[in-house]
């Protein structure tokens, strides 16, 4: 038995080391302990030294029989199935554009995507929050110069239904590059052999997409909308920001900053926890399917 | 497939950098435990005037040999979060500055060092006297007063002038004034800049009739938002939203000064620091007057300022009082009022000078209100309820129907 055999064995797993404590240390340590939390009343007392009394199941009884939980649940899956949708779909438009047009304009394409999408959270909320201001903003003035003559001093964020389909401008125009460069990556790999003979064949354009381009990307915009769909799920940021401007917080909460508001604002953070073990069995219970199609894939 | 491994690969990295994102951000400040230095924790970046803090940190110096002070601003918007998590660890702060309002949020949870019995040694006036109040809890005096402010309106005396109306003396009177001013100027032009959710300025219209947010009976609070009382300032408050004011009907208190600035607005209402916020070429056009009650003098109004408590986990106690007595020191207070912020000395309340400002600061203070002292209105506040409950009011909401709505939610809230 030589050492270097025990070596080369070992060798992988103590690769493995680093990445497996990174995960304890920032994932199950947490996870871990926001379960416990969940079963207990945890509140500023606690949080000052008082001991934390065990209530069970008590936090998340009163979750579900409040109907507050259920309406933000239901506001968050909508939004966030809305957004990733119509971000993949313009991600994956605005990728098959890239692949059809000259270098020159699919390089502005390019710097202007990789921009927006390096442009940092708060930096680029304040300029939104700017363009859509009820007294300057640009997008009123201009509205009105139009025409829109009602648009004078309109105010986008006190209804509800106005307050999320601006926030869903901000969160589409922040996730569309990620989407377009994958999508754009992938596209590149499509076999133009296989086209050109299709096309020879006398395969439409529509059904060359459909039939060849789209299996090819399919793993790609799979993880995609599955990153999407988590993200836009947990989206937190741009809400809290708009709420933070204007509109009415109670009636604009989502998971996330509904969350935020009962741990860290109210200093519930036993209900707060209860709240996040629900978040993640919805993502896990959005993602399953995809998560499993993924797997499937992998070559054993 | 070799694409799937790509799109993962991507995936991942996506993943670890939002991951790090989330993380970075969290490098905190490092409060030295060590014995030779007090840690200070000031709310705002200026609120506290950089030159009163910078005399402060030197004469803290010289009194003690081999010791110093070390100042460091946490934002208003972090410090309730801030201090939740920075109170309870070892590296506490030694002496923490909290908006009145919030100070029951700690003391009720025994996080800063009781101080009842050694109140006299930092004077025997300490003032206001809702001040001492609101960092008592128990019978317990752990928050001691640091400075007030006072809101009271600020106005264009050319607009004034040119609209013939004289300085109000009632609030009938405001509102009427408001009401032409917005009249006379063009659709973007306010008579009174009040933003829908600036429930702190707004809240007068309430008290002056007679109305609060809440009272307690029997050890519970009770809101009444909705007595006849409140409702009656409510409805004249909406009134105001209707015809007096351009302001965005979710808007907040943050920058007043912006529409008057911009020759937007002819009145606006708020504490006396934002008097340095006006635009330096309007100063001559810059008037002052504390908002009129009911029947004359002057309507009570919402009190901002501070309190200043010492952790119960710090381990410099001696130390953190002696800077509590340094910032007690008369020549300490007569810096404050000097530059305009309410000294807990009232001795020196005559310091902060004679022009109308000045007077309509004190005139203001004289009646001053607070929010009800549970250590549970942080919540309220960090829940927006006094925001979207004004909010709605400006929207042309039902008065009656939306105060009952809300003074359920505070019933529930400030019950916990």
């Amino acid at each position: 038995m030589s050492s270097t055999r025990l070596t080369r064995k070992a060798g992988p797993y103590a690769l493995l080391v680093p990445a497996i404590l990174v995960l304890v240390v920032g994932m199950a340590y947490p996870l871990g302990r926001q379960l416990v939390l969940s079963f207990h009343e945890f509140g500023r007392a606690q949080q000052f030294g008082q001991p934390a009394p065990w209530v069970g199941l008590d936090n998340y009884r009163e979750l579900v029989t409040d109907r507050t939980m259920w309406t933000v649940i239901a506001r968050s899956l909508a939004f966030c199935l809305v957004n990733a949708s119509i971000t993949m779909v313009v991600g994956t438009l605005v990728a098959v554009l890239m692949k059809r047009v000259a270098t020159a304009p699919r390089l502005i394409l390019q710097i202007s995507m990789l921009l927006a999408w390096a442009m940092p959270v708060i930096a680029a909320m304040t300029a939104w929050q700017w363009l859509f201001d009820t007294r300057y903003g640009l997008v009123n003035w201009t509205l009105q110069k139009l025409g829109f003559n009602s648009f004078d001093g309109h105010n986008w964020l006190i209804d509800p239904l106005s307050f999320f389909f601006v926030a869903s401008v901000i969160i589409i125009w922040m996730s569309v590059p990620f989407v377009a460069f994958t999508a754009y990556a992938a596209l590149t790999q499509v076999s133009e052999e296989t086209l050109e003979a299709s096309h020879l064949d006398g395969a439409t354009a529509i059904q060359r997409f459909r039939h060849i381009v789209y299996p090819t990307i399919k793993p790609v915009l799979t993880i995609v909308m599955l990153l999407q769909i988590v993200w836009d799920l947990r989206v937190f940021a741009q809400i809290n920001f708009l709420q933070n401007v204007g509109g009415t917080p109670s009636e604009t909460h989502l998971l996330g900053t509904y969350i935020y508001t009962l741990g860290i604002g109210q200093n519930d953070y036993g209900s707060a926890s209860a709240m996040a073990m629900f978040v993640l069995v919805l993502t896990l219970a959005l993602t399953f399917r995809y998560v499993r199609s993924l797997l499937k894939e992998e070559p054993r | 497939m070799k694409l799937t491994k790509i799109a993962a690969a991507a995936a991942a990295s996506a993943l670890a950098l939002t991951a790090l994102a989330a993380c970075g951000s969290s490098d905190g400040d490092k409060a030295d435990g060590g014995s030779d230095t007090v840690t200070l924790w000031l709310a705002g970046k200026t609120d506290t005037p950089p030159k009163v803090e910078a005399w402060l940190v030197k004469e803290f110096a010289a009194q003690h040999k081999g010791k110093n002070l070390k100042v460091q601003h946490i934002d208003w918007g972090e410090l309730i979060p801030r201090l939740n998590t920075a109170l309870q660890s070892d590296k506490t702060p030694d002496v923490v500055e909290v908006g009145n309002t919030q100070a029951a949020t700690f003391t009720s949870v025994g996080a800063f060092t009781d101080l009842t019995d050694k109140l006299d040694q930092l004077g025997n006036n300490i003032g206001p006297k809702s001040f001492v109040e609101a960092g008592t809890y128990d019978g317990k005096v752990s928050a001691v007063p640091y400075y007030w402010g006072s809101r009271y309106i600020f106005y264009s005396k050319k607009a004034f002038k040119d609209a013939g109306i004289k300085v109000p003396t009632t609030l009938e009177g405001f509102d009427q004034a408001a009401t032409q001013l917005k009249s006379d100027g063009n659709s973007k032009f306010s008579g009174f800049w009040l933003p829908g959710q600036d429930w702190r300025n707004g809240i007068s219209w309430i008290f002056a009739n007679g109305g609060d947010i809440a009272k307690q009976e029997g050890g519970k609070w009770v809101a009444t938002l909705s007595s006849p009382e409140s409702v009656k300032g409510l409805t004249e408050l909406q009134g105001l939203y209707e015809k007096a004011t351009t302001a965005p009907k979710d808007g907040k208190d943050a920058e007043p000064w912006t529409a008057f600035n911009n020759g937007e607005a002819a009145m606006f209402m708020a504490p006396s620091w934002a008097r340095w916020s006006v635009d330096k070429k309007r100063a001559a056009d810059l008037g002052g007057f504390a908002l009129p009650g009911v029947d004359g003098g002057a309507a009570p109004v919402f009190a901002g300022g501070s309190n200043l408590g010492i952790s119960a986990k710090s381990k410099n106690q001696d130390l953190a009082f002696d800077l509590l007595k340094l910032i007690y020191s008369d020549e300490f207070q007569q810096q404050l009022a000097k530059n305009g912020l309410g000294p807990a000395n009232d001795k020196f309340t005559g310091l902060m000078g004679d022009d109308e400002f000045a007077k309509a600061a004190v005139s203001a203070a004289s009646n001053s209100k607070l929010t009800p002292a549970s250590p549970e209105w942080a919540s309220v506040e960090s829940a927006s309820i006094m925001e979207e409950f004004f909010g709605k009011i400006a929207n042309g909401g039902d008065v009656a129907a939306a105060a009952k709505a809300v003074d359920a939610k505070l019933n529930a809230a400030l019950n916990k």
